[in-house]
């Protein structure tokens, strides 16, 4: 269906339009965080030389800019420190209540970590509750390949969700 | 080469030797013959700047104007807002027409993502009239861009790079329909790693920060409804204010819920509008007005962080950022905090304004509550805040508030502000950007740093 008032872009994917990531290993340089999600990892970046532990991931490490890092696992459960639940104007691509909390993962740098918060009923979650890393998919892309024409990037994302009791 | 420029008097109580510096207005126009073509006018700049130079004596940067038009939801495109303002702005200075410009600092951040338009500065240059020869650029730090032209305007004007610089500010925010308003504010924030989880528009970022005020030190809903009131209540008599109703306690206290504990009025509208104002030296400004100078004393500008995950402070209601920015702009400008006697802070919520009294040591860390709500920031208050009506209620088009802040604080040390406070001497404007991810202060004062 053509784009109103662009007709001219019907079929495309327009990048500036996005609100995920571009993943693809073709545009960025962190794709293993992505492939990682797809196996149900949360990892990030750490450097082997002088061992800090960066989020979000990145292809040097910020303390002695050394490019020699390595993906570690992060944990995945959490406690909640403190939550909020936005009811007026949610962006588009996300309903309300629209729950965030910052969460402690128990080790550095993610022992405050903010996270949207789904599968959670509203007025439920409280500080101290229990949340856990969930993965789900997110529309795929298509990407230009040269000769080899357009594939298909598949994407997924991440959030947190309550430990059922 | 440049024909040699006439000769036309010296700077009244300055001994600066060289054939010409006098008003720009005096010095390009002579009766009879046409005017000078911008070869000339360089030619006058870099004279005036080897004078100065050689004479060893050190430029202070003055803010000598400014003005912004109506902001709200503007009918009108980018370029025309900005037009609005540039005008607003030369209205305030007679004397200074668009030739005598030589810098231009263009403050957007929006403009390529609701206007399609990228290198903004030679296209808002063009529809101004500008010909600047000393710098034509954009700036993009959000919600500080205005302040961070300023900085960067001082720096340019006390260095000789330039000498009469227009920073103007502004943004074109409503699209013709709405939902894109929304949806683009997921670029404010670190895209990948923030805008994903839905943080665009800040409102639950700053409702976490509320409640941890709360949980930390009892800070109270009524106390962030005292800043709404406040700024609500002196934007009655701005007639460019986006919000010019006021506001009453029992309405704060009873508006529609946002994301708890904000509710309407602690947050700030989203806002078309554009502001403008001049930068130049102590010296040029003398040809320019008789009001009492108003000097760039200290600035800083302070980042540790972008993605929120990263936020450098114990807690969320633990504005590091801002008492390093604090402690630095006083420094660089030999003040203190007992110093101020007006400020314009950023409120784009009002717990925003709470804790920022607090880490610009108005008060104690984790009185902020109390200081606002015992009506501190108002006319008569120990320091009074965002006097032409803040964030909150005059609006937030993100490039042009940290300019309205500048010429509001200016109005306020030449004594002519709507609410003037009483001997002002020292003020400062305080900006931050993002998910609360940068600082920027600008200390004014009627006297240059000595």
């Amino acid at each position: 269906m053509p784009i109103l008032g662009v007709p001219i872009i019907e079929n495309l994917y327009p990048t500036t339009m996005d609100m995920w990531p571009v993943e693809a290993k073709e545009f960025n340089r962190v794709w293993p965080f992505y492939e990682n999600l797809k196996q149900g990892r949360f990892t990030t970046t750490k450097c082997k030389d002088c061992n800090h532990v960066a989020y979000p991931p990145r292809v040097i490490c910020p303390k002695c800019y050394s490019e020699n890092l390595e993906y570690i696992d992060l944990p995945k459960k959490a406690k909640v420190i403190v939550c909020s639940a936005e009811e007026k104007g949610v962006p588009l691509g996300f309903q309300a209540p629209l729950i965030h909390a910052v969460i402690d993962l128990g080790v550095d740098p993610v022992r405050r970590f903010l996270s949207r918060i789904i599968n959670c009923p509203a007025g439920t979650l409280k500080p101290g509750d229990e949340v856990q890393f969930v993965v789900f998919e997110i529309p795929a892309i298509p990407v230009e390949k040269g000769k080899a024409g357009t594939i298909t990037a598949e994407r997924v994302f991440f959030a947190f969700e309550p430990v059922k009791k | 080469m440049p024909r040699k420029p006439r000769l036309a008097g010296g700077v009244k109580g300055h001994n600066i030797k060289g054939d010409y510096l006098c008003s720009p207005s005096v010095r390009h126009y002579v009766p009879g013959k046409p005017r000078p073509v911008a070869g000339e006018l360089q030619f006058h700049h870099d004279s005036i700047r080897r004078n100065l130079k050689e004479d060893g004596m050190a430029r202070h940067a003055c803010i000598i104007g400014g003005g912004q038009n109506k902001w709200g939801i503007r009918e009108a495109h980018l370029v025309d807002l900005f037009q609005e303002a540039a005008k607003a702005c030369l209205d305030d200075i007679p004397g200074l027409k668009p030739k005598d410009i030589d810098g231009l600092i263009v403050a957007t951040s929006y403009a390529g993502r609701c206007s399609f338009q990228v290198n903004t500065a030679p296209v808002i240059a063009e529809r101004l009239g500008l010909t600047p020869t000393s710098i034509c650029v954009r700036v993009d730090v959000l919600c500080a861009g205005g302040s961070t032209g300023i900085i960067l305007a001082k720096a340019l004007v006390e260095s000789g790079n330039a000498d009469i610089v227009m920073v103007a500010g502004g943004e074109k925010l409503y699209t013709p329909q709405k939902w894109e308003v929304f949806y683009s504010e997921l670029a404010s924030v670190d895209h990948d790693w923030d805008g994903v989880h839905g943080m665009g528009l800040p409102p639950p970022f700053f409702a976490l920060t509320a409640t941890e005020h709360f949980m930390h030190y009892g800070t109270k809903k009524e106390q962030l409804a005292a800043v709404s009131v406040a700024n609500y209540n002196y934007a009655t008599t701005n007639p460019l204010a986006q919000m010019q109703k006021g506001l009453t306690l029992e309405e704060a206290m009873n508006a529609p819920v946002v994301v708890p504990p904000l509710t309407l009025y602690d947050c700030c509208p989203i806002t078309d509008g554009a502001a403008a104002c001049i930068v130049t030296t102590e010296e040029i400004a003398k040809q320019y007005t008789d009001r009492p100078l108003v000097y760039l004393r200290g600035t800083a500008q302070v980042s540790l962080n972008s993605v929120s995950a990263n936020f450098p402070g114990a807690h969320l209601a633990d504005w590091k950022h801002t008492r390093i920015a604090a402690e630095k702009a006083y420094k660089r400008a030999k003040v203190s905090a007992s110093d101020i006697k007006v400020a314009q802070t950023h409120d784009c919520f009002s717990i925003s304004e709470v804790i920022e009294v607090e880490e610009l040591g108005f008060c104690k860390k984790g009185e902020g509550g109390d200081f606002c709500g015992s009506k501190q920031i108002e006319i008569g208050g120990k320091v009074p805040v965002n006097t032409d009506g803040g964030l909150l209620a005059v609006g937030h088009p993100f490039g042009a508030t940290g300019i309205r802040q500048g010429i509001e604080i200016m109005k306020q040390l030449q004594g002519r502000a709507r609410h003037q406070v009483k001997n002002a001497d020292m003020a400062l404007t305080h900006n931050l950007s993002g998910a609360n991810a940068e600082h920027t202060i600008i200390v004014y004062g009627r006297e240059p740093v000595k």
